[in-house]
């Protein structure tokens, strides 16, 4: 059969973001594939030394469009090291509660994704809905409801208001009651359970040759190897929780253990709720000017766990008033270039978007 | 772990019994940095990768035109005993070439592309290292050097354009509000009585 070539993306409903899958395909069987990258770069790297260290608050939660919360954790993590600055406990209770709702919002959105290359769009509206109601929880706390802009170096940029508890709460609650109809909806549904049962495999070999992390790693290799429960950050180390594993990794297996994750971050947000103290929340930084802040010399790669795995960035500081270099290490770039490169070759055209949607592959963060 | 060793000091003296290290430092029991020799990197990297730092996690270089240097930062990871691993090395900025880490690390080679279109250092043994991968038909210095001028850039690249301050209407009676204050009028005028 004569090979021929298939653009898969930038518009498509299987890929996520601005990037495409060139694909050699004979019949419906994929030859060889690659990533093409670079419509969205926007020249972050660049950019953030350009400007000072608190002008880049604004500027980092671009870099991951639809999980912005964990770019501005991991800087102000960085940036904390580097001055060995120890922030206010209620701040590191409020960020964690910042963090689990980013995640709640993006495996929700994830999990609606599959209702695009399974054509079950039902599940989409559903967890869109469910999402949108996130975004209302985070307007009353930031202002904002994508980029929030607020987990800032020395804390986080203001208190909760008053009652967002009564509302956080109302939301887990009615999550959690629908949380058996979204695994009939999704990964229960017989008419999609033939295209993501035993598609897309992920073995333990395949994992390590490339550095997948995240649900990736986790549902192959069977082991907790997640960031929060390896070294734990924040306050990851006085909440209980339990990080889904699975030893079979199949698109179904990854998105079961995503399932599970939503279930853990609705424990991990009320344990906070119980737990947080009351206090200040934020330090302000005694070094340089108040908006012009020096940030003293020094190498710093800082780590947290995103949705979809290992998410660091790589700092420098000369001590001045820019960094001198910021490097983002996106959590999708083995997945997303070497996976698709390597691994994607062999299977069906119409299984190139479940892996780009079950190992989570983000191109913004790979344009950055 | 068996004895009471920190995992920090595990790698102390697992990278101090076999490589002469120039620089050291501890951020946190998380995190340890090493700078070496360039020709030890690859030596060093195959130790570690055999001691359980399987994962490279971040690849990348940092331009000191002052010292006419690029620093290689190589991050690895083992989930196991959580340290990383940042291992730095200098190289020759007018020309830079450093062997690649692709038989130690397959999933570098994306890494190592990426920092050859930012940087432009050279990656020999990565058979792609020289494909474009973000930036298309680049005609410039690679980006991500200090020596690289963004502004410059833009207004050389896109020039000011210079507009007319004349402008000209065209088909004048048949414009949008002339039709839509006709018809306000005709509307007026069925309703009766007003002006």
């Amino acid at each position: 059969m004569r090979e021929m070539k298939l653009f898969l993306g930038p518009q498509h409903p299987g890929m996520h973001g601005n990037a495409s899958v060139h694909m050699y395909v004979e019949g419906d069987i994929i030859k060889r594939s690659f990533l093409l990258p670079g419509m969205l770069h926007r020249g972050f790297e660049k950019g953030m030394e350009r400007h000072s260290w608190m002008n880049n608050i604004s500027l980092i939660p671009r870099v991951c469009v639809v999980e912005p919360d964990i770019n501005e954790l991991a800087f102000a993590m960085g940036a904390e090291k580097l001055l060995g600055l120890e922030i206010p406990e209620r701040a590191q209770w409020i960020r964690m509660i910042i963090m689990e709702l980013a995640r709640l919002s993006i495996h929700l959105m994830a999990y609606g994704g599959i209702g695009g290359p399974t054509g079950n769009y039902t599940l989409m509206y559903h967890a869109h809905a469910d999402r949108n109601e996130i975004l209302d929880i985070f307007e009353q706390i930031t202002g904002m409801r994508v980029y929030h802009q607020y987990i800032v170096i020395g804390g986080v940029r203001k208190d909760l208001p008053e009652g967002i508890e009564k509302d956080i709460h109302k939301f887990l609650d009615s999550l959690e009651s629908r949380y058996d109809e979204y695994r009939d909806l999704g990964i229960d549904n017989p008419s999609i359970i033939k295209r993501i049962k035993d598609t897309i495999m992920l073995p333990e070999e395949v994992v390590w040759e490339l550095g997948v992390t995240g649900i990736g790693m986790r549902s192959s290799v069977n082991k907790p190897y997640d960031v929060r429960k390896v070294m734990p950050y924040c306050r990851y180390d006085q909440v209980e929780f339990e990080v889904p594993v699975s030893d079979y990794s199949d698109a179904r297996s990854r998105i079961d253990c995503k399932l599970k994750e939503i279930l853990q971050s609705i424990s991990i947000i009320r344990q906070c709720l119980v737990k947080i103290p009351e206090g200040p929340v934020r330090v302000p930084i005694s070094r340089g000017q108040s908006m012009r802040w020096v940030i003293p010399k020094g190498y710093v790669y800082s780590v947290v766990e995103s949705s979809r795995g290992e998410f660091g960035y790589f700092m420098v500081s000369d001590g001045g008033t820019n960094p001198y270099r910021v490097g983002v290490r996106g959590a999708s770039y083995p997945q997303g270039l070497l996976g698709v490169e390597k691994y994607m070759p062999g299977t069906r055209i119409d299984d190139a978007p479940l892996w780009i949607d079950t190992m989570g592959v983000c191109s913004p963060e790979i344009d950055r | 772990m068996t004895n009471s060793m920190t995992n920090v000091e595990f790698v102390q003296n697992l990278v101090k019994s076999n490589v002469k290290v120039l620089k050291e430092h501890v951020t946190d029991q998380y995190q340890v940095h090493f700078v070496v020799e360039q020709d030890k990197v690859h030596f060093l990297l195959n130790i570690l990768r055999n001691a359980g730092w399987i994962q490279l996690s971040y690849l990348s270089a940092v331009d000191w035109p002052e010292e006419n240097k690029f620093e290689l930062v190589y991050i690895v990871f083992n989930w196991d005993k959580p340290v990383y691993v940042q291992i730095r090395t200098k190289i020759d900025r007018e020309n830079p070439v450093m062997n690649s880490i692709l038989p130690i690390y397959p999933g570098c080679k994306y890494y190592e592309r990426e920092c050859h279109e930012f940087f432009g250092v050279k990656f020999p043994g990565n058979p792609d290292y020289e494909k474009q991968l973000i930036l298309e038909n680049w005609d410039d210095i690679p980006p991500m050097r200090k020596d690289f001028d963004p502004e410059a850039y833009s207004t050389r690249k896109f020039p000011q354009r210079e507009y007319s301050e004349t402008y000209i209407v065209q088909s004048e009676g048949k414009s949008k509000i002339a039709k839509m204050e006709a018809r306000t009028k005709r509307a007026e005028s069925l309703r009766g009585g007003k002006k």
